[in-house]
């Protein structure tokens, strides 16, 4: 288990080092030219010349590179051309905003379709299971950016409950910073006005982004809960007279996360990289904003970085999901 | 009596067993509504986005003629979805989006199927340092998050349909790449293929002739499944403002440029948003049927 464990972390550097040459170099071919669109219209060449030797743009690729990887262990992640703010420090200001958004997502996907799940499996073909399974396959068709407008529309314009858009009021003072998590920081400075408005504004964004692994993960768990109660070790221990409820939460639960478990693993990268829309729609000041402000003025280091970030924390991810195959099912064999 | 022992000794085969495999499943699928239900709407989107141009009530306005004193009319029965920012009929302008969308989605699944078929086949096949080189740089592109690697590259490349499809391609093919190489490995164990090596024939021969349409059925699966997938990206593409620009009408542009006056004429978000969700969900809906009857292993 632990060597097992040391090994696949072993593995994330050659996979990094890989990512981060394959980056920089998509980077570079790709067409456009930020260092002429930061400089504006009216920049006189010489300008611009100095500006690339500014930001190193003048070296041969090669070298472009290894001062790029060089820095990115010490925790120099390059500078924007755009803003001339050093993109690592930019990166842990807006990562809090978009790991909240995306962790209560993921919570509400999977507190509420695990037991949707598994409650739709043992009524099969009940009327919650038909319900469910059409609001299912109308969740996964749903663009999460127009599910974001229609809740905008719904709670905040017409029913005025709750904000339209942003992390926390524009005039407020947000909780002290400790995490950059709104939520667990006015918890733990016991600001419990300030942790009514955070969940406020992190209500509809975060349910936008739910909808569809929510109903991922209830059809997954639906077919997997079907399938294992279909084997023979249940009716075994039908036979023997256990109660339902223990076969349901004791033996068939555990056989059905497996497979549940994979697809959170995935959904996680797959919600990193969504956060893009979802931040749009509601000015939420996470990470996906951040990219798409570089995108479109083709910044490339802080969309290399932005990228990294993710692709980290996606492997990171799958390594734990792979770990916890082991706790939900014993078979599995770490060699 | 020797007659009849005849017949049903040497069963009658007028047709291949590859062919009768598709008309079972073809019969499997008409007997599930919900995928009839998706494959009619798939159907009527196409046509009616084949023909947008010649049946719209406003082509005028498609080629984007305005008319600001009709702004923001809410919807009746002069315009079905009422009129946008520029007094634009937005049925009309709904309607020909799905041009873009279908036709873009459509074609970066092509793509990604032809350069996917093309990296798995010969990765699974030769397998050794080809297939190590292919998959790792497959591997590598699967965990950058897919929305901004396509952002990035139609970002760079600039605006325009061809080039919002080369950069969601750039993310769509590796899926593809990783399943067909799976599909080859495990036909590349089969008798049929092992006789054909065993004949002497070439590999293109053996590749093209006897794996691959073998493989179809996933495929097909995929593709299906992925096409939802694939219109909704576009659709995001367009909603963030990289993509199709205006006037070419498309779907998530229509919809991001209605953000600007949602609360007040939220007709002109409601029309292209709908038009994006009912496309996904049929083409989801024939998916799913799709796979259930082609798919043994889903099949319940």
């Amino acid at each position: 288990m632990l060597f097992y464990f040391i090994r696949r972390v072993a593995m994330l550097v050659p996979m990094l080092l890989g990512l981060s040459l394959l980056l920089f170099v998509v980077a570079r071919l790709l067409p456009g030219d930020p260092v002429g669109l930061a400089a504006g219209p009216n920049a006189t060449p010489e300008l611009i010349e100095r500006l690339r030797a500014e930001f190193g743009l003048d070296q041969s690729l090669p070298m472009q590179y290894w001062t790029y990887l060089t820095g990115l262990v010490q925790g120099d992640w390059g500078q924007s051309v755009f803003t001339r703010r050093p993109v690592f420090e930019d990166l842990m200001t807006y990562l809090p905003a978009t790991l909240e958004l995306v962790i209560a997502a993921l919570v509400i996907a999977i507190v509420l379709g695990i037991p949707l799940g598994l409650l739709t499996a043992v009524y099969r073909n009940g009327v919650l299971d038909y319900v469910t399974r059409t609001v299912a396959l109308g969740g996964i068709a749903m663009p999460r950016f127009f599910l974001g407008l229609l809740l905008q529309l719904g709670f905040a314009a017409w029913l005025g409950w709750l904000p339209l858009a942003g992390r926390f009021p524009l005039i407020g003072f947000p909780p002290e910073h400790v995490t950059g998590f709104y939520t667990v920081d006015a918890v733990l400075s016991g600001d419990w006005e300030g942790l009514r408005l955070a969940l406020a504004h992190l209500a509809m964004p975060a349910f936008a982004m739910s909808l569809s692994p929510l109903a991922t993960i209830m059809r997954m768990m639906r077919a997997s809960t079907i399938e294992v109660l279909q084997q023979d070790y249940v009716l075994t221990e039908r036979a023997l007279g256990l109660s339902s409820r223990l076969i349901l939460f004791k033996y068939v639960l555990k056989n059905a996360m497996t497979s549940t478990l994979t697809i959170i693993g995935l959904y996680v990268s797959w919600l990193l990289g969504g956060t893009v829309l979802v931040e749009t729609v509601f000015d939420w000041p996470g990470l996906g904003l951040y990219a798409t402000q570089a995108i479109l003025t083709q910044d490339f280091m802080p969309v290399i970085g932005v990228t990294m970030v993710i692709a980290m924390i996606y492997l990171v991810t799958m390594l734990l999901v792979d770990l916890l195959y082991g706790v939900f099912n014993p078979k599995v064999r770490y060699s | 009596m020797s007659d009849l022992t005849q017949t049903t000794a040497v069963p009658k085969r007028d047709r291949s067993a590859r062919a009768e495999n598709w008309a079972r499943a073809f019969y499997r699928f008409r007997q599930s509504w919900l995928s009839l239900i998706g494959l009619a709407i798939v159907v009527t989107l196409i046509v009616l986005a084949v023909i947008a141009p010649w049946i719209v009530p406003h082509p005028d306005h498609v080629a984007g003629t305005t008319n600001t004193g009709f702004r923001f009319q809410p919807p009746s029965a002069a315009a079905w979805f009422g009129t946008n920012e520029l007094g634009q009929d937005v049925f009309s302008l709904v309607l020909v989006g799905a041009r873009v969308s279908l036709f873009s989605a459509m074609v970066v699944i092509a793509l990604a199927i032809v350069i996917g078929t093309l990296v798995g086949a010969i990765a699974g096949y030769f397998g050794g340092w080809i297939d190590e080189i292919l998959m790792r740089f497959t591997d590598l592109l699967l965990t950058i998050p897919s929305l901004i690697l396509a952002m990035a590259v139609a970002a760079a490349l600039g605006t325009g349909v061809w080039n919002m499809i080369i950069a969601i391609t750039v993310t769509w093919w590796p899926a593809y790449a990783r399943l067909v190489r799976g599909e080859v490995l495990v036909k590349k164990q089969e008798q049929f293929v092992v006789a054909s090596v065993a004949l002497g024939a070439g590999w293109p021969r053996i590749l093209g002739l006897h794996i691959l349409p073998n493989i179809v059925s996933p495929l097909v699966v995929k593709a299906s499944l992925d096409m939802g997938f694939a219109i909704l990206t576009v659709a995001s593409l367009g909603f963030v403002g990289i993509g199709v620009k205006p006037p070419t009408p498309e779907w998530g542009t229509l919809l991001s440029g209605a953000r600007a006056y949602m609360p007040d004429y939220w007709w002109t978000a409601v029309a292209p948003g709908t038009a994006i969700f009912l496309a996904v969900l049929a083409f989801n809906l024939l998916g799913d049927g799709l796979r259930d009857v082609l798919d043994p292993k889903a099949r319940r």
